[in-house]
């Protein structure tokens, strides 16, 4: 049994940040949880898909995250406990959902975990979700270590509970992907019914009825603000009797804590872990017994401007030092050195900085690539044989992204989920060139579904290509409603792509295994002559995964015939497989990586790919 | 205090091996704060891993101040070498994976020699272990992450015993653990020997 589910009450076990949540959840007696992956929040799903069925509760990898959270509402109205878990980017995607709910409020807990990306690590922005916290009016707990990720889910359900509010909890990469010793309390099983009571004047959300909600939401952030008040995870560090403040929230309350250590500074750390509603009164004592206060948080200053305004709003002459006054950047993840560097400036400390470092010039990147076989690598090789550049690529979210870089560099627009369906009928009515969009799987049924629809309705002309590799890949192969079989969920009923693209009105759809690539680049010719949405489905289960199950896959072993190689190096330059690598004009095939696709036999022109015997 | 700098190149395991350490130093009783690479970087792209055992917040290192660089991949150590100073101890397999900017843009793929002279001014000390063959030996191929964390173990830097770091191994891989109890030992016995 995994030990997220299995340790026993008081052990101290080593847990990711995203771990520790799951782990947060079923202590707190969560009964239904659900998301879409993402990362940096894909394990927190992945853990409680793991364990789901042996501690009785609902879990589902929904469609995207708005239905997520949907059925999150579904539950938590009808008085169990429900957990939500996204990216930060996802939640733009829920927003529609929660901006209302945040209206009717719940019954039972209802927590949405909200995984933000500083530093885009693996995103497409580095949006601060905080500001969905003071926008829609959630009470907003921020972890700074994987301890406080499972102490303070815990707490969110039973402040959510209480207040009868939903509530988020917002992580970011180094908080959900860092990993420590966590000591964790009791499973409560939670219940698998509940009981949806009947209140329309509250639940249903009629203009009339929402004017009272938002009074209501109002009222109950107020007494939200004395919940964070008497938090426990509100605390000052350092001993109080020092000049200087400090306040500070999530990992960058951690890079605080070590660079006040390393510059050998006395000061006292006021660390919001319930930052919102900010708790005015402890944060006003603070200010009244530190001068200056210096504010530490990563990304946008909502804590600083808040305490700013709260200190004009008051009157008070303490010195609020923050990213106003230059001392700590606004993008970017932050570090021990950047905070030390602001702290000192601020302090007018000297600081021994070390000296700035730059890698060697003649390093080689390496940055990701699409694996060796994997089927996107033959779609775009195809494609790029059939078009050249003398096209216009809308592109989508997953390991396709990828294919941005060269050889085939098919990527020209990129925004957001499913972008790519609806930007290529804008790029399609104002442009000469051909458009072609690509959309994964999970993508096209997350968010790709209404723009076909509009597409075909509007008399738009593109080719959408479906690039069906079976999975939702980049995150770690969650299954999504395309999906052959999930053995979790046996009774799951598989979507037909085809059915659904047809059922959009498509009349031009043709389905191909990319890894025949003649015929993959006589099908895109066809399909891009026809006068309106021609859909592709390119068909063929990720790399990954056929090498793991050893099955569905075709284990043909290429390695290099010098004799036959012309050194063209086309295999290289216009092709891209990790397994093949050309060193002083020499080609050869790494069998170790090689995934036996068979894709660079057709590549090479000169038949110089042989068959392993 | 010891931090250390894992690098590697996604699918090498770097993750598991940082798990590993952590696993030990909380069974010794330290705290210790890993972090991680996850999601698109995988694959097949440089992957970093933190491990820091001690009394410290914040996961990330700061330049110049890794007590130790552990290599999983020839060339990527010298992605660390930022993170390295004159105190700190390089510890790299010779395993090469050969990147695509290799092939497509024509770079060189560095000696074992280059990358140790690259760090002489940033570290006088650096150990070379050939994890693949020694993974090979033990009949886990691809435990060269293991081997890796065994010379970390034996070279004694982390003031954490071996039987800890045995019991962590056993906690953290499923697959082969008697095979992989074996690559940590080859791993800890040329660790002890580069440090005589």
């Amino acid at each position: 049994m995994d030990k997220v589910l299995s340790a026993e009450s008081g052990s101290r076990i080593l847990l990711l940040g995203n771990e520790a949540i799951a782990r947060g959840a079923l202590e707190a007696g969560v009964s239904v949880a659900t998301t879409y992956p993402g990362t940096p929040a894909s394990e927190i799903g992945d853990t409680l898909a793991r364990v789901a069925k042996d501690a009785g509760i609902y879990f589902e990898y929904s469609v995207n995250e708005k239905v997520a959270t949907e059925i999150a509402i579904g539950a938590a109205t009808s008085d169990v406990r429900a957990l939500v878990c996204m990216k930060h980017v996802g939640v733009n995607v829920a927003a529609d959902a929660l901006m209302t709910f945040a209206y009717t409020g719940t019954r039972g807990g209802f927590v949405l975990v909200t995984a933000d990306d500083p530093s885009c690590h693996s995103s497409q922005n580095e949006q601060d979700n905080r500001y969905y916290a003071l926008f829609g009016g959630f009470p907003l707990f921020e972890p700074s270590s994987p301890q406080e990720c499972l102490d303070m889910t815990k707490q969110a359900f039973e402040v959510s509970e209480k207040l009868e509010m939903p509530v988020i909890v917002r992580t970011t990469t180094r908080i959900a992907h860092v990993r420590a010793p966590v000591t964790v309390g009791d499973i409560r099983k939670g219940p698998a019914k509940g009981e949806f009571i009947k209140d329309p004047g509250r639940f249903v959300t009629v203009p009339a009825v929402a004017r009272e909600r938002h009074l209501v939401l109002l009222e109950k952030l107020r007494e939200a603000e004395h919940d964070a008040e008497q938090s426990e995870f509100n605390f000052v560090v350092g001993g109080g009797r020092n000049s200087i403040g400090i306040i500070t929230s999530s990992i960058a309350a951690a890079y605080a804590e070590d660079a006040v250590r390393y510059l050998e500074i006395s000061a006292d750390i006021l660390k919001l872990g319930f930052s919102y509603p900010l708790p005015r009164k402890k944060v006003l004592e603070f200010v009244g017994q530190h001068d200056p206060i210096v504010i530490v948080e990563e990304l946008e200053p909502i804590l600083e401007n808040s305490i700013r305004s709260l200190v004009q709003h008051r009157g008070l002459g303490a010195k609020v030092l923050g990213k106003a006054d230059g001392l700590f950047p606004q993008a970017h993840e932050f570090n021990e050195t950047i905070v030390a560097e602001g702290l000192s400036k601020a302090l007018s400390v000297e600081v021994q900085s070390p000296e700035k470092c730059g890698l060697p010039v003649d390093l080689p990147v390496r940055p990701p690539v699409l694996c060796a076989g994997c089927p996107h690598s033959a779609t775009y090789f195809a494609v790029s044989k059939a078009v050249g550049k003398k096209a216009l690529f809308a592109t989508d979210i997953g390991c396709y992204t990828l294919g941005v870089a060269p050889p085939y560099s098919a990527a020209d627009l990129l925004v957001c989920m499913g972008s790519s369906v609806g930007t290529a009928g804008g790029l399609a009515k104002v442009n000469d060139l051909p458009v072609i969009a690509f959309i994964g799987d999970s993508t096209f049924f997350h968010a790709g579904v209404p723009s076909l629809i509009n597409a075909v309705h509007q008399g738009h002309r593109f080719l959408l290509m479906i690039l069906d590799n079976r999975t939702t890949a980049m995150t770690g192969h969650q299954p999504h409603p395309g999906s052959r079989t999930d053995p979790r969920n046996p009774d799951a009923t598989p979507i037909s792509l085809e059915e659904v693209v047809k059922g959009c009105g498509v009349m031009w759809l043709r389905t191909i295994d990319p890894y025949d690539i003649s015929a993959t680049i006589d099908l895109v010719n066809e399909a891009l002559t026809y006068d309106g949405v021609s859909v592709i489905i390119a068909r063929r289960e990720c790399a990954l995964i056929a090498k793991r199950d050893e099955k569905g896959a075709i284990i043909r072993k290429h390695h290099v015939d010098q004799e036959a190689c012309k050194k063209c190096r086309t295999c290289v330059t216009k092709f891209q497989c990790p397994a093949i690598s050309s060193i002083d004009k020499v080609q050869t095939i790494d069998m170790d990586l090689c995934a036996g696709c068979g894709v660079c036999a057709q590549v090479c022109p000169y038949g110089a790919m042989k068959e392993v015997e | 205090m010891v931090d250390i700098y894992l690098v590697g190149v996604g699918g090498q395991g770097i993750i598991t091996a940082s798990k590993i350490i952590g696993e030990a130093a909380m069974l010794a009783g330290q705290k210790v704060i890993l972090s991680e690479t996850h999601g698109m970087a995988q694959r097949g792209g440089s992957v970093v891993c933190t491990a820091r055992i001690g009394e410290v917040s914040g996961p990330l290192i700061p330049d110049a101040s890794a007590d130790v660089v552990l290599s999983f991949e020839l060339l990527e150590t010298l992605r660390a070498i930022c993170k390295a100073s004159e105190n700190t101890l390089v510890i790299a397999s010779t395993e090469t994976w050969v990147p695509l900017s290799v092939s497509t843009q024509r770079m060189r793929y560095p000696s074992a020699e280059e990358v140790r002279k690259r760090f002489e001014s940033a570290s006088n000390r650096a150990v070379f272990v050939n994890s693949r063959k020694m993974a090979e030996e033990a009949g886990a191929p691809i435990s060269s992450n293991v081997v890796m964390v065994g010379a970390l173990a034996g070279i004694g830097i982390t003031g954490i015993d071996r039987g800890h770091f045995e019991a962590a191994v056993r906690r953290t891989i499923s697959r082969k653990v008697d095979e992989n109890l074996k690559a940590f030992s080859y791993g800890f016995d040329e660790g002890k020997k580069a440090l005589a």
